[in-house]
């Protein structure tokens, strides 16, 4: 047995093939705004909307011709089921990287289906060994059948297992240190947890990697009956674009992403969330 | 070769040389009307003369009642038209800026209360269709009464051709006379003159723009879902010109229900998608509620 | 990308790891609260005892505070709704400010079968109460004259020109295209 994979770092930000600067998720319902966007040299896509065998989708076809970095980012795969990962699910993830030429691919520290029963939604793993050791190991499977780096993204969760061994720093790094995958921080998701579930988000900010972070998600949300709930149908709320200066100011990240999966506002409202984060983190305005 | 008229040739014609004359003639009618088809339909390109606003698309794909959905949809997305329970069209603000004149009257046409198939049949409206078709008449791109008349004049005369055929074939079979290869020349005359009577009523000019267009709008297909919130009226507008009234029906389709919108055939598969071809300008939906009775006429379908 | 053997190692014995989409055993969690077990297949069995907790009408996982989980309970079938409402446009229209509650109703302790069926059986159900909307009945219509579907296994598109009918309204499909021909009762 080999050890983990030798670390990648993020690319470097000027002039490598990774994400750069601000970034949205493309969605077929928004193409024709994201298209229209001239500074953007960054977007993601859902992995398990793209076929790899048939033509990509319209927009995003044209937004590979004009160079723009497009990165799959995999929802289904349930890297931390307690079950190996799904092969089939893992070639479907390599085949849309090859055929947007990805830099890389992301997925979640999540499962997604367990016992044959389809969550519907990513869910929280126990913060324990087994669990490290049931998604290093998912990990590893889909890293070897990867042409490309995958980052890891931890989840919003509105509930703990009662049994956490780790706290959520220890647990991230122990995976990204066994894996060497890199991190995609979704700062909606760290604001969601501290709020939801207690802690600093700011102390996490401290002792996460930083350094390993490749981009990062940032979302919208809202208050429903005592919990943040992050949606990513609503406004991000200012004190998430506090947490993204408070993470910039520690480490900028090579990019920034906005994530937005429905309800969605007039074009200018999304333009204003484009450029409020690229004034929050400093990186040019794409709009 | 030369062929001596015989006493029994009809019209004191013989055979050989009457076919002759006529495949020539053929030959030079339909040559000609080709040509002067493939010159009067040239149209003039689009990119010297400024982009086409939606209703102007609207009209060249599907005439007056596309362009009559278009503004209408433009007008719901602006959120200044609406519908009452009794399926009656409303008004609420004031028009947007920038409102076009058949904007202008499909509002306060509208705002009388009408039902939105009675739209197209308003006198106001009515002048905002010629205003919007002659526009695109001068800009080379739709064809008037008179250009199209022009167009069938070479079909006319291969009619006349195709009379003068058989009325010589009808009178030489009745003196018993050998007319195969006369009879046999009448088909592909036919065919020819049934083919270029079908006189489009948009330039080839208009065609490019108009496929140009579809290819650089995928994202409005209502296929993909649209999110025409961010999109806004305008894009709403083209997205019923370039794609039928499956626009309405996924942007609205509590408004599309109540106010009756048209409905089009749909593709198995896609949840409201629709083919490039949207309904023709003659189509309306009859009977008291949307695609009633008799169902849909013309181009224009029905589908959930 | 360094290969790595640890394939080999497996966490879980769950046959059911490579999850077939077209048969998810519809309905019943298995026999759980199963307490917890230490290793890979323990945490199989709490994964499932969570999920099914979640979205099949388990109970409650020992250990795990009721209240977020009911929240997070509740929150997935909001997001339930939102996927079914895209695949189903008319029926969520029909339905109107109801759609949310008709939809978390019937969905509630019935795990999905992704959003095309889930809307299916529920159009499918609301007519056989007589509580489909006219629009709802218009887009079953349209898509039983399109594809068939037997309320077990992924729908299949039709190759043959079919008629259907949903709450007076009539569909018929020629070729693929579809027509309808008589709107719903209203």
């Amino acid at each position: 047995m080999t050890g983990p994979s030798p670390a990648p770092t993020p690319t470097d930000p000027a002039t490598g093939p990774g994400p750069y600067g601000i970034g949205i998720g493309w969605r077929p319902e928004i193409a024709g705004f994201v298209a229209g966007l001239p500074g953007l040299r960054f977007v993601e896509v859902v992995a398990e909307t793209v076929s790899p065998a048939g033509p990509l989708p319209d927009g995003l076809a044209e937004l590979r011709e004009r160079g723009v970095t497009v990165v799959p980012h995999g929802v289904r795969l349930s890297l931390g089921g307690a079950e190996p990962v799904d092969p089939a699910r893992v070639a479907h993830l390599a085949g849309v990287a090859a055929a947007v030429d990805a830099p890389l691919v992301s997925e979640h520290i999540a499962f997604v289906r367990a016992g044959g029963l389809e969550a519907g939604h990513l869910l929280p793993l126990p913060r324990s060994r087994d669990a490290v050791a049931a998604v290093v190991a998912n990990v590893r499977r889909a890293q070897a059948e990867l042409p490309v780096p995958l980052a890891l993204e931890p989840i919003a969760a509105l509930f703990d297992w009662p049994d956490d061994e780790l706290d959520e720093a220890d647990f991230l790094t122990e995976i990204l240190d066994a894996t060497g995958a890199l991190l995609l921080l979704d700062v909606a998701n760290v604001h969601a947890n501290a709020r939801n579930r207690g802690g600093d988000p700011l102390t996490l900010l401290d002792r996460l990697p930083l350094d390993r972070v490749a981009y990062v998600h940032v979302a919208g949300g809202a208050e429903q009956g005592g919990f943040y709930h992050d949606t990513h149908t609503d406004p991000v709320p200012a004190e998430v674009l506090d947490l993204v200066g408070e993470l910039c100011a520690r480490r900028r990240p090579p990019a920034l992403l906005l994530e937005r999966d429905g309800h969605y506002p007039p074009a200018a409202e999304l333009r204003a969330e484009l450029d409020a984060l690229a004034a929050a983190s400093g990186y040019p305005v794409v709009t | 070769m030369t062929v001596l008229a015989a006493p029994g040739d009809t019209w004191g014609i013989p055979g050989p040389v009457f076919l002759r004359w006529y495949l020539l003639a053929a030959a030079v009618l339909v040559v000609g009307t080709l040509v002067h088809r493939f010159r009067g339909l040239a149209g003039t390109p689009v990119d010297g003369t400024g982009p086409l606003g939606p209703q102007q698309v609207a009209y060249l794909n599907g005439g007056d009642q596309l362009a009559v959905w278009t503004a209408l949809g433009g007008l719901r997305r602006a959120g200044v038209v609406g519908v009452t329970p009794d399926r009656r069209l409303t008004t609420a603000g004031s028009l947007p800026a920038g409102a076009t004149p058949l904007d202008q009257a499909i509002f306060h046409t509208a705002a009388r209360g009408v039902h939105s198939r009675e739209l197209r049949r308003d006198e106001w409206v009515t002048r905002a269709l010629e205003q919007l078709r002659d526009g695109l008449q001068q800009r080379g791109l739709a064809l008037g009464p008179d250009r199209r008349a022009a167009l069938r004049r070479g079909p006319m005369l291969i009619a006349a051709l195709l009379a003068v055929g058989v009325i010589r074939a009808f009178v030489g079979l009745s003196h018993s006379r050998p007319a195969g290869f006369l009879l046999l020349s009448l088909v592909p005359l036919f065919i020819a003159f049934v083919l270029l009577s079908r006189v489009p009523w948009r330039t080839r000019a208009a065609d490019r723009a108009l496929r140009e267009l579809r290819r650089r709008h995928t994202w409005l297909r209502p296929s993909a879902a649209p999110a025409y919130a961010t999109y806004g009226p305008s894009d709403a507008a083209m997205g019923v010109a370039l794609f039928g009234t499956a626009t309405i029906w996924a942007m609205d389709p509590g408004f599309a229900d109540q106010a009756e919108i048209q409905r089009q055939a749909i593709s198995a598969g896609g949840g409201s998608g629709s083919s490039g071809s949207s309904c023709s300008s003659g189509s309306s939906c009859g009977g008291g509620s949307s695609c009633g009775g008799g169902g849909c006429g013309g181009g224009g379908g029905c589908g959930g | 990308m360094t290969r790595d053997s640890g394939a080999g190692r497996t966490a879980g014995a769950d046959p059911a790891g490579a999850p077939s989409p077209a048969a998810p055993p519809a309905g019943r969690p298995p026999s759980s609260g199963a307490p917890p077990a230490v290793g890979g297949s323990g945490l199989a069995a709490r994964q499932a005892a969570l999920v099914a907790a979640l979205v099949a009408g388990g109970p409650l996982p020992p250990g795990f505070a009721p209240e977020p989980v009911a929240a997070a309970r509740r929150a997935l079938l909001r997001k339930r709704a939102g996927d079914v409402a895209r695949h189903w446009p008319l029926l969520a229209a029909g339905l109107g400010a109801d759609w949310s509650a008709t939809f978390a109703g019937w969905a509630a302790g019935r795990p999905t079968n992704g959003s095309l069926r889930d809307g299916w059986d529920l159009a499918r159900e609301l007519r056989d109460h007589g509580r489909l909307p006219a629009l709802g009945a218009e887009e079953l219509a349209s898509r039983e004259a399109t594809t068939r579907y037997d309320g077990r296994t992924a729908p299949r598109p039709r190759r043959l020109p079919a008629v259907a009918r949903a709450g007076g309204a009539v569909a018929v499909q020629l070729a693929g295209r579809v027509r309808l021909l008589r709107p719903a009762r209203r």
